[in-house]
């Protein structure tokens, strides 16, 4: 009898050890290993530009990826491009969608400038930045800090004397690309024929 | 009283290819001074050391070595020969893909007046070097035209001369050394003392006698007490490059993604080292060592050229009509780029121009062949890359080491259906560089404008408190009127 006892006891005892342990290693995993905020938004959030202009209709791109996580349509950033949709696309394993604006008014790569001479500084474009890209105080010149710039626009509307233009990107003066490897062997070696024939 | 010991390579470079050196096509005739041309032309951005400005305007006349750009990283380039800068305007400029620039444009004078920094006495403190450096001009003369002051730090272990030169046709390292071995062993013994060097290594591939020589003849007149560690490498395609000869002389492997400085190791080609020992005489930077070889060129020879010099005065001071020639080949057949307006002048890297009767090959589709793989020197699947780069897959070609390739075209050389591979590596590597440079802009935009909203958020729960404080306050103070009312009542 006291036999039976003690098996049954050993038994009970090991599972509810195997148990308790098992559940203490779960918790510990679940705290140690825990993943802060969704992680399929910051996937989301690390496709798209981030140049906060707010086209999509939120106030950023964060919030533009909260909403596309939870089922917004992924073609409405402009900024990003057909590119941009396709890889969404890609991520989500849904099907690409052309983009939500006409292709023709997307202008890709530019940054503000502050016409220095016009400016009265009224502070008012510096409140509109959303990443902190213009410098200067009350009745003071302002001007885009251009590398910081994203060229979202949102500090063109605000200025009262319209002294902000959008222009290309600066690139580095000694920056060169080489030719697509991809063109046929004649279209590489174009500049010969042009020599031959004068 | 310097000393040296020459020994033999004892590791093998894995990959590589033989290649048929036609090095004695320009070693026949001497090395002579080119007779100076009447108009050189100086790059503004694309002169090595960044983009740069002009330190004078047109109209204004210049000497041998008087500063003409003043460069972003801060070195400066002088003219090469005196005359007056007639325009900075486009010019064609000798380049893999942009055809004009803009450029100072100088049309050189009769007599040549040199201006000259005043010599410096060695020893001198290590920061007198870095300043010569810069103010001579110096740049890496092996190709990559690097500013060479930007790699002397501390702590550096170990100096290797790449005295290699294992691309086929080209000598220009070689016959310098021949000419002037004196210089460079001054150069390295200087710069090795400046910066507390303890190890030289001179790093020559095993088909140069006569250059052995006149550097083993340098050593033994040094006046430096510096001990010399020549390697002979195998003849072997590319065991110049600098990775290879790194690991070939000193078994050193430079980890994926870092310079071979950041492993202590800091390599330098000869000519740069001979810049030094000029420039520390007060010689500014002004002329270099170009090989004019291959099949169509007449009488193929080394020429001392001024930097500047318009390539068709080199192709015409060796007996050659340039209207025969289709394009000339800039650099060696292996990493070298074709050009076709002979207008453009040599820059500082330019070490040879080479004209071939390149008979056109028609890509075919690639057979699986795999000798791509088997000749990579860095041990890549260039089979795979290139399927990866073709099907507009960067992360794919990235995952199999894209970064790693050091575009050495030995793929190129041995691909039996003609596929630029290095080309498109190439490609590849500079479409990964755009869009990293997005990323970053993408990142730091978004850390902005997070920083940003924090701070927004702050300051209005900052602005909500301190209202709650007023109006708990003007609360109490009424509470306590009506108190007081009421005690008074």
């Amino acid at each position: 009898m006291t036999d039976e006892i003690t098996i049954l006891s050993t038994g009970i005892l090991v599972l509810t050890g195997i148990g308790l342990g098992g559940g203490a290693l779960l918790e510990f995993a679940s705290k140690v290993f825990h993943v802060h905020g969704n992680p399929l938004i910051n996937s989301i959030d690390e496709l798209l530009p981030q140049t906060q202009c707010g086209q999509c209709g939120h106030p950023g791109c964060k919030p533009y990826a909260k909403a596309i996580a939870i089922g917004e349509a992924i073609n409405r950033c402009p900024p990003g491009g057909q590119k941009t949709v396709d890889r969404l696309a890609k991520l989500l394993g849904v099907a690409s969608l052309p983009l939500d604006v006409d292709p023709a008014t997307v202008v890709e790569n530019l940054v503000a400038v502050v016409i220095e001479e016009d400016c009265i500084g009224c502070t008012k474009c510096i409140q509109a930045c959303p990443v902190d890209a213009i410098v200067g105080a009350a009745k003071l010149m302002h001007t885009v800090i251009t590398d910081q710039c994203t060229g979202c626009d949102l500090c063109v509307a605000p200025c009262p004397v319209d002294c902000i233009d959008m222009v290309p990107r600066p690139t580095a003066k000694d920056q060169w690309t080489p030719k697509h490897p991809g063109l046929i062997l004649s279209d590489r070696f174009s500049q010969i024929e042009i020599h031959q024939h004068g | 009283m310097a000393k040296y010991q020459v020994r033999r390579c004892d590791r093998q470079l894995e990959g590589g290819i033989h290649l048929e050196a036609f090095k004695y096509m320009s070693t026949i005739e001497a090395c002579i001074f080119l007779k100076t041309p009447s108009i050189l032309s100086f790059p503004l951005h694309f002169s090595g050391g960044g983009p740069g400005d002009p330190l004078v305007q047109v109209g204004d006349h210049v000497s041998q070595g008087t500063p003409i750009i003043q460069c972003s990283s801060g070195v400066i380039h002088a003219a090469s020969r005196s005359g007056m800068v007639t325009a900075i305007t486009d010019y064609p400029i000798t380049h893999a893909s942009i055809q004009t620039s803009k450029c100072i444009v100088i049309e050189t004078a009769g007599n040549n007046i040199r201006d000259y920094l005043p010599p410096l006495d060695w020893p001198c403190e290590p920061s007198m070097i870095v300043q010569r450096a810069v103010e001579a001009g110096i740049l890496g003369l092996g190709g990559a035209g690097f500013p060479s002051f930007k790699k002397w730090a501390d702590g550096i272990q170990i100096l290797i001369i790449n005295a290699a030169e294992c691309e086929p046709y080209l000598t220009a390292d070689d016959t310098l050394i021949r000419i002037d071995a004196k210089s460079m062993i001054r150069g390295a013994s200087i710069l090795s003392q400046a910066l507390e060097i303890p190890t030289i290594i001179i790093g020559i591939e095993n088909n140069k006698p006569e250059a052995l020589e006149a550097i083993e003849t340098a050593i033994a007149e040094s006046q430096f007490s510096c001990s010399f560690d020549i390697v002979l490498v195998e003849n072997k395609y590319p065991s110049g490059g600098e990775r290879q000869l790194v690991w070939l002389t000193t078994g050193v492997e430079v980890a994926s993604g870092s310079q071979s400085i950041e492993a202590g190791i800091l390599v330098h080609n000869p000519g740069t080292l001979t810049a030094l020992s000029r420039a520390i005489d007060g010689k500014r930077l002004t002329d270099r060592i170009v090989t004019l070889t291959g099949d169509l060129i007449t009488s193929p020879r080394n020429l001392i050229a001024p930097i500047g010099t318009p390539l068709l005065s080199l192709i015409r001071a060796t007996m050659t009509d340039p209207e025969v020639l289709d394009s000339v080949t800039i650099g060696g057949p292996m990493v070298g780029y074709s050009i076709s307006k002979y207008a453009a002048g040599i820059t500082k890297t330019t070490n040879c121009l080479l004209a071939r009767d390149l008979k056109r090959k028609v890509e075919n589709p690639c057979i699986r062949c795999g000798a791509c793989a088997s000749v990579c020197p860095v041990a890549l699947q260039p089979q795979q890359m290139i399927f990866a780069l073709k099907g507009d897959s960067l992360d794919k070609a990235l995952h199999e080491g894209l970064v790693d390739c050091i575009e050495c075209a030995a793929c190129n050389a041995v691909c039996p259906s003609n596929i630029p591979l290095a080309e498109w590596f190439q490609f590849g590597r500079f479409e990964q560089d755009k869009k990293d440079q997005e990323k970053n802009l993408a990142s730091r935009a978004r850390e902005r404008f997070e920083k940003r909203n924090e701070r927004l958020t702050r300051l209005a729960a900052e602005q909500e408190a301190k209202r709650k404080n007023r109006q708990g306050k003007a609360t109490d103070a009424l509470n306590k009127a009506r108190q007081a009312r009421e005690k008074i009542k």
